[in-house]
C-alpha cells in the first residue's frame, strides 16, 4: 500500500500553480553531538557489523563521521562476540551468524556512555521472483520508459512480517528505502513494485535494458521496520509532514539509529 | 513513494501568465493615473452659505428650494415629507446651519450633517423640551410589534437589520430568518430600520394593540449612517448587543476585494480580519485564535460543512453568487451553536428573488459562474439555482501531449434553494448543496472528493413572540481514490454522514428579555475507509470498522437588558455524545499497543459524554459611542481531524471521540472595547482573549496515518492554550471604505509524548498579523481595491544537525516547532469597472493582481543533499505564487 499512503496530492498542484524553488541560506542552530548506532546481525558470515558515527552540523560537510575507540559486543547464540574495530568506525563480529528466532543482544561502550538494543531475526520468508514492471504514467525526465523492480513472496498468514528491500543497479546502491509490512496482505501472494522518486534526476539511476538489477530481501522485525518507517516519514528533510521528528529506534541510552537483526536473500537479474 | 509527474502541468500555466503579462501593463498604468487624482476635500454641508426667501412653505418644498439654492441634499422620512408646517424665512449670506435652526426653531424636527447631506428627523425630544405636541402615554398598557424584513428589489429577508425607537433605549434586530419583535408600552412611535448595504428607513407607528409591520428596504449603494436618525446608540454597529468575537460580511463588502484568480470568495476576505489567520499560501482553510482548522464549525444554511475546500484548499466551497451573508463568532457564541471548540462560521445562502427573475454570472480565468432565481408564485415563493465550475481541464484536452489532455482537474459548485411562504406564520425552506472536486492524471489513478448538504427547515410563528425553526438536515462528505501499480488497482473510499434534527426557538419575552431555547439531535456516521483491490499486489480488499455516534444537545438562553446601559446574556448548553455500537473497543498502554479489546454489539452504548458549556456576555455602554463587552464561552468538540500534512488534503482523517479520544473542551474569556469615532465614519474595536484547550490531539512520532489499527495507537493527548489581542479599525461610509487589522497573539501546545513533554509553539503560531484592505470609488465606474497583509512566519521544525543512516543523510531535530518560516506579506490590487447599467442589465470587469509586488512568500522550506555540491546540504524554500493576474467579467439581467 505504499502508493496510497504517499499520495502526493500537493505535489501536483504545487507545480501546477508554477510554484518555483530557491537554495536559500537559512541559520540552523547547531546542536550537541549524538552517537548514531547502525547494527545489524544477518544470517550470513561477516554480515554482522556496527557502524559508529556521530550528528554534524546541518553546514558541516557530508563526510560520514565514523567514531573509533568503541567497546562492542554482540550477544547471542549464546555466546558474547566482541566486535573487531575496522577503523572509520566500523566494527564487525565476523563469526557471527544469525539464526532465525534467536535475540540478539548489543552493548556499546564509548567514552562513559552505554547503549543496548536487543532485537530478535524473524523467519525467512522466500523472495520467489524478482521482475521488471513499467509505469504506466510516469515517465523519465529524458523521455525514456520508467520502470521499477519488483519483488513477489508469499506471506506467510500466522505472524506479522516486515520487509525491507534493497536495490543496486549495475553494483549502485539505490539511496531510497523500501520497507513494506503485512498490515493489508496478510497471507497473500504479494507483487511489490519499488518504486521511488527519481528526485535528482539521476540518468544512472532508472533502470534500462540489461542493465544488472541486484535486489536483497531483508525481513526484519517490527521495531525495525517502524525505525526504517519513521525515519523516511519525518527525518528526510523533504516529506510533506508537518512535524518532523526523530525516528523511533530501538536503542536504550540516548543514541539516535538502530540495531536489526535480519535474514537476508539476494537476487540478481537482467533488465529487459 | 510514488510522484504523479507534476512536470506536465506547467507549460500550460506558463503560457496563462505569459498571455496575461499586457493585462498586468495595462492595469498599473490605471492604477497609477487612478492614484494621481487626489480626492477633493469635503466641506460640511452646514457650513455652506446661502441666500434664499421662503413665504409659507410646506416643509418638503422648502426643503427642495434650499437644495434648488445650496446643492445640498436632504434625507428624511415620511413624517418630514407629509408635515404640514410651514415654513417662513428670509435669509442673506446665511450658514445652512443658521438658516435651518431658524427654520424649525418652533417645530418638532432637528437636523443634522450625514456625510455630504442634511439629515432631518422627527425629533421626540425637541417636542417634549418645547411643550408642543402630545406628550408619550404612560399608560403600563404594552404591545408587540413584530414582522418580516426583506428587501424590497429581491424579497429577500434581510438577516441581523436593527430596529431601534427613536429617542428612546430599545431596539431589536431580526433574527436569521429576518423575524424582529419589540415589545412596548402603547403610544406612538418612530421606529428606524437599518441594514448592512440597504437604506435607511423611518417607520412611524401607532401602538394600541398588537401590530404586525413587515418593512422593505431599499438597496442602497452606500450604508448611511444610522447615527443621526436615533438618540441613542446609533453607528452602523450594535454597541448594546452583548455579542461580542463576531463578524459579519455581506457578499457585497467582499465584491470588490482582489483574491487569488479573480474567485471571489467570502472565507479569504474573513481572512483579513484579526484573529482569523489563512492556513497556508492562498488557501480557504482559517485559524481562529490560536485553534486548528477543524476547530471551526462551518455551516451552510445550518447543515455542517466538513470539508470547505477545493483544490486542495486554494478556494472555498462558498459561491460568492449563492451567499447571502457570512458571520463568523470567535468568542462568545450563542448556545444553539456547539460543536467546535474555536469558531462558528455561519453561512447563509440566498432565498431566491421572489419579485422578478434574474440571471446573473461570471466567467473567470479558471472557473464561471450561472445565478438564476425567480418567484415560484410572487410574493409567496421563490427558488435560486447557482453552479460554477473551473475549466482547467478544458485547456488540458486541447494539448497534443497524451500525459496532459487525459487529466481530469476540475470542480464544480451546485447551490439550490427554495422556499415557500404558506401564511402569515409559516414558511419552508428547502436548500441543498453539492460540491465535487475530481483530480485524477489518467483514468486509473486520482482522486475524487465532494460534500452533499439538504436542509428543510419550517419557520413558524406560535405567536408574535414566539418564533420557531424546525429543520431536518443531511449532510455528506466522501472522497474516493483511485491509484495503479504495476497490475494491481486499488480503491479507498471514506465518508462521513450527518443526519441531524433541530428545534431552536426565540421567545421575546418582553421589552427586557429575549429566551432562546432548542434541542438539537444529530446522527454521525463515520467510514474511516473501504479498500477494494484487485490484480496481484496482494492487498485484501477489506473495510475498516465503521463509527457510529450521537450527539444530543439542549440549551437555554436569556439576553437580558437590564438597564440602557448594561446588558447581560446568559446561558447554558448541555451536550451529550454517545459512541454506539457495533465495533470494537480497545485498552491501550503507554506505548499504544492494544492489551485489550472489547466488543460492543449493534445500537449498544460505549459511552456518553456529558458536558456542561456555559455561556454569558455583559455589556456595558459608556456613551453613545463606545461600549464595554465581556464574555466567557465554554465549547466541547467530539468530531476530530487528525492531520500531520503541510497543506490541507482531502484525506485527512475525521474520528469521533471514542472511550480514548476525550471530547476537546475548550473555555475562551474575552473583554473588548468598542469605539465609534468621528461621528460614526470609524469604528474602533479592541479585543483581548484567553483560551485553553484540553484533551487536544496529535500524531506520535512515526505514526503511521494509513494504518487498519485503531487509530488510537497513533495518537498523543495533551492541553493548549492560546491569548492575544486583536485590534481592528473600520471605515464604512464614503468613497475610501476600508480596514486595518492588527492581532498580537500567541498558541502553544503541550502533548504527553512531544518536545520532552514541554509547551512548544503550535503551527499556526504567529505572533504579529496586519492586514490593511481598501476600497475606494474612483468614479461611478471604477472602483479600485488593495490589500496588504504582513505576517510572522509560522512555527516550523527545523533541523539542528545531520546524520548518516545507510550511506544517505538525514536530520537531526531537537525541538518542535522552535523556528520560524521566513514572515510574509503580499500586497492584491483590484479594479473593477462598471461597463453598463441599466434597469434591466448590468455588467462589469473585474481585474485584480494576486501578490502584486511579486514578494517571494516560503510555502515550504526543505532540506537536501546540494545539487551542486554533494558534499554538502542544503536549504530549499518553495515559493506558490508571485504576481497572479486575473480577469473576470461578470453580468446580470
Amino acid at each position: 500500500m505504499m502508493n496510497i499512503k504517499h499520495f502526493s496530492l500537493f505535489l501536483i498542484f504545487a507545480a501546477l500553480l508554477c510554484s518555483c524553488d530557491k537554495v536559500i541560506d537559512i541559520k540552523l542552530n547547531s546542536s550537541a553531538t549524538k552517537y548514531v548506532i547502525e547494527g545489524m546481525v544477518t544470517n550470513e558470515a561477516g554480515g554482522a557489523q556496527v557502524l559508529l558515527s556521530q550528528t554534524k552540523n546541518f553546514s558541516d560537510n557530508n563526510n560520514f563521521n565514523g567514531v573509533d575507540g568503541a567497546i562492542i559486543t554482540i550477544e547471542g547464540n549464546g555466546a558474547v562476540n566482541v566486535c573487531t574495530a575496522a577503523g572509520n568506525g566500523v566494527y564487525q563480529a565476523n563469526t557471527l551468524i544469525g539464526v532465525p528466532g534467536n535475540t540478539y543482544k548489543l552493548t556499546i561502550n564509548i567514552k562513559g556512555n552505554t547503549f543496548t538494543a536487543s532485537c530478535t531475526m524473524p523467519q525467512i520468508v522466500t523472495l520467489d521472483s524478482v521482475y521488471v514492471t513499467v509505469d504506466n504514467l510516469n515517465t523519465n525526465k529524458d523521455g525514456s520508459i520508467r520502470k521499477y523492480a519488483t519483488v513477489e513472496y508469499k506471506d506467510p498468514a500466522p505472524v506479522k512480517n516486515y520487509y525491507r528491500f534493497i536495490q543496486y543497479l549495475n553494483g549502485k546502491k539505490e539511496k531510497s528505502i523500501f520497507v513494506n509490512n503485512d498490515e493489508f496482505t496478510n497471507g497473500q501472494e504479494v507483487n511489490n513494485p519499488l518504486n521511488f522518486n527519481n528526485d535528482n534526476d539521476d540518468p544512472s539511476r532508472n533502470i534500462k535494458k540489461g542493465d544488472k538489477l541486484s535486489i536483497d530481501m531483508l525481513c526484519i522485525d517490527e521495531a525495525v521496520y517502524k525505525y526504517w518507517y519513521s525515519l523516511v516519514d519525518g527525518a528526510s528533510g523533504n516529506s510533506n509532514t508537518a512535524s518532523p521528528s526523530n525516528p523511533v529506534g530501538n536503542i536504550q541510552g540516548g543514541a539516535l539509529g538502530y540495531f536489526s537483526a535480519h535474514t537476508i536473500q539476494h537476487k540478481v537479474i537482467t533488465a529487459p | 513513494m510514488k510522484k504523479y509527474g507534476p512536470v506536465r502541468f506547467l507549460p500550460i500555466i506558463y503560457s496563462i501568465m505569459r498571455l496575461s503579462a499586457f493585462v498586468i501593463a495595462v492595469i498599473c498604468c490605471t492604477v497609477f493615473i487612478v492614484f494621481a487624482h487626489p480626492p477633493v476635500y469635503a466641506q460640511n454641508p452646514l457650513d455652506k452659505t446661502i441666500t434664499i426667501n421662503l413665504n409659507n412653505e410646506p416643509l418638503k418644498q422648502a426643503l427642495d428650494k434650499i437644495t434648488a439654492v445650496s446643492g445640498v441634499n436632504f434625507t428624511y422620512s415620511e413624517t418630514v415629507a407629509n408635515s404640514k408646517v410651514k415654513i417662513k424665512l428670509q435669509a442673506a449670506n446665511k450658514t445652512l446651519r443658521q438658516v435651518l435652526s431658524e427654520a424649525l426653531a418652533k417645530y418638532p424636527y432637528s437636523f443634522s450633517a450625514l456625510d455630504q447631506e442634511v439629515f432631518i428627523r422627527y425629533d421626540a425630544e425637541k417636542l417634549k423640551k418645547s411643550s408642543i405636541g402630545t406628550q408619550v402615554n404612560a399608560v403600563d398598557d404594552k404591545y408587540t410589534i413584530s414582522g418580516v424584513i426583506r428587501s424590497q428589489k429581491t424579497g429577500e429577508t434581510i438577516i441581523g437589520a436593527t430596529v431601534r425607537v427613536v429617542g428612546m433605549p430599545q431596539g431589536t434586530s431580526s433574527n436569521e430568518y429576518g423575524f424582529y419583535s419589540l415589545t412596548l408600552p402603547k403610544g406612538a412611535y418612530q421606529l428606524a430600520i437599518s441594514a448592512v448595504g440597504q437604506k435607511n428607513i423611518v417607520k412611524d407607528v401607532v401602538l394600541h394593540q398588537d401590530t404586525k409591520l413587515n418593512i422593505l428596504l431599499e438597496d442602497g449603494e452606500q450604508e448611511l449612517q444610522s447615527v443621526n436618525i436615533t438618540a441613542k446608540a446609533p453607528g452602523g454597529r450594535d454597541l448594546e448587543s452583548t455579542q461580542m468575537g463576531v463578524e459579519k460580511l455581506s457578499v457585497r463588502e467582499t465584491k470588490n476585494v482582489p483574491v487569488l484568480l479573480g474567485e471571489h470568495d467570502i472565507i479569504k476576505t474573513m481572512q483579513l480580519l484579526p484573529g482569523i489567520k489563512s492556513a497556508g499560501e492562498g488557501g480557504g482553510g482559517f485559524y481562529v485564535r490560536g485553534g486548528s482548522a477543524d476547530q471551526n464549525l462551518i455551516l451552510l444554511d445550518e447543515a455542517p460543512v466538513y470539508n470547505a475546500t477545493h483544490l486542495l484548499g486554494f478556494f472555498s466551497t462558498f459561491n460568492s453568487d449563492a451567499i447571502k451573508n457570512v458571520t463568523i463568532y470567535k468568542a462568545g457564541m450563542p448556545v444553539q451553536y456547539g460543536g467546535r471548540l474555536s469558531s462558528v462560521l455561519d453561512v447563509k445562502m440566498n432565498d431566491g428573488n421572489n419579485q422578478n427573475y434574474g440571471v446573473s454570472g461570471g466567467i473567470g480565468l479558471i472557473a464561471s459562474r450561472i445565478n438564476v432565481e425567480g418567484p415560484i408564485q410572487k410574493d409567496r415563493s421563490s427558488f435560486l439555482i447557482s453552479a460554477r465550475r473551473t475549466y482547467i481541464d478544458a485547456f488540458l484536452k486541447l494539448s497534443k501531449d497524451t500525459n496532459v489532455n487525459r487529466t481530469s482537474l476540475y470542480f464544480y459548485d451546485l447551490n439550490t434553494k427554495a422556499n415557500y411562504i404558506l401564511g402569515d406564520k409559516d414558511r419552508l425552506y428547502l436548500s441543498g448543496y453539492f460540491g465535487k472536486d475530481v483530480l485524477s492524471p489518467d483514468n486509473t489513478t486520482g482522486i475524487n472528493w465532494g460534500n452533499a448538504t439538504g436542509t428543510l427547515r419550517w419557520n413558524h410563528l406560535f405567536s408574535n413572540k414566539l418564533f420557531s425553526n424546525t429543520s431536518v438536515i443531511f449532510s455528506n462528505y466522501n472522497y474516493k481514490i483511485k491509484a495503479q501499480q504495476a497490475a494491481s488497482n486499488f480503491t479507498v473510499f471514506s465518508q462521513i454522514r450527518d443526519w441531524n434534527v433541530k428545534e431552536d426557538l426565540q421567545w421575546y419575552a418582553d421589552e427586557k428579555n429575549t429566551i432562546s431555547f432548542g434541542v438539537n439531535s444529530i446522527y454521525h456516521t463515520i467510514k474511516p475507509g473501504e479498500i477494494s483491490a484487485t490484480g496481484n499486489s496482494g492487498v485484501i480488499s477489506q473495510t475498516l470498522q465503521s463509527q457510529y455516534s450521537l450527539e444530543n444537545a439542549a440549551y437555554v438562553s436569556n439576553s437580558w437588558k437590564a438597564s440602557s446601559i448594561f446588558s447581560l446574556t446568559y446561558g447554558l448548553r448541555l451536550s451529550a455524545f454517545s459512541i454506539l455500537g457495533p465495533g470494537d473497543f480497545y485498552m491501550l498502554n503507554a506505548d499504544g499497543n492494544i492489551t485489550a479489546t472489547r466488543h460492543y454489539t449493534q445500537g449498544q452504548v460505549v459511552k456518553t459524554y456529558i458536558n456542561p458549556e456555559p455561556r454569558i456576555a455583559a455589556t456595558l455602554q459608556v456613551n453613545d459611542m463606545a461600549s464595554v463587552k465581556a464574555s466567557y464561552v465554554r465549547n466541547v468538540q467530539n468530531l476530530h481531524l487528525i492531520s500531520n500534512s503541510t497543506s490541507a488534503s482531502p484525506t485527512d482523517k475525521w474520528v469521533a471521540s471514542t472511550n480514548l479520544i476525550k471530547p476537546e473542551i475548550s473555555d475562551q474569556f474575552s473583554i473588548g472595547y468598542y469605539k465609534d469615532l468621528s461621528d460614526h465614519k470609524y469604528e474602533l474595536t479592541v479585543e483581548s482573549y484567553y483560551k485553553s484547550m484540553d484533551n487536544q490531539i496529535d500524531y506520535r512520532n512515526g505514526a503511521d496515518i494509513f494504518t487498519n489499527q485503531p487509530i488510537e495507537t497513533q495518537l498523543l493527548y495533551g492541553k493548549g492554550r492560546a491569548y492575544g489581542i486583536e485590534l481592528l479599525i473600520k471605515k464604512k461610509t464614503g468613497r475610501l471604505t476600508g480596514w486595518l487589522s492588527y492581532t498580537l497573539s500567541k498558541t502553544q501546545r503541550k502533548i504527553d509524548g512531544i518536545n520532552d513533554d514541554n509547551w512548544y509553539n503550535a503551527r499556526q503560531d504567529r505572533t504579529h498579523d496586519i492586514a490593511l484592505v481598501t476600497i475606494y470609488q474612483l468614479s461611478p465606474k471604477w472602483t479600485l481595491s488593495a490589500n496588504w497583509v504582513f505576517s510572522t512566519g509560522d512555527a516550523v521544525t527545523f533541523p539542528s544537525g545531520k546524520y548518516q543512516v545507510d550511506g544517505t543523510n538525514f536530520y537531526y531535530y531537537t525541538e518542535r516547532n522552535a523556528y520560524r518560516m521566513p514572515s510574509y506579506q503580499r500586497l492584491d490590487v483590484g479594479a473593477t469597472k462598471l461597463l453598463k447599467q441599466t434597469k434591466k442589465f448590468s455588467s462589469e470587469l473585474n481585474f485584480s493582481i494576486y501578490n502584486a509586488y511579486g514578494y517571494a512568500n516560503a510555502y515550504r522550506i526543505y532540506f537536501r543533499d546540494s545539487k551542486t555540491d554533494p558534499g554538502r546540504t542544503e536549504a530549499v524554500k518553495t515559493t506558490l505564487f508571485t504576481f497572479v493576474p486575473s480577469v473576470t467579467y461578470n453580468f446580470k439581467f
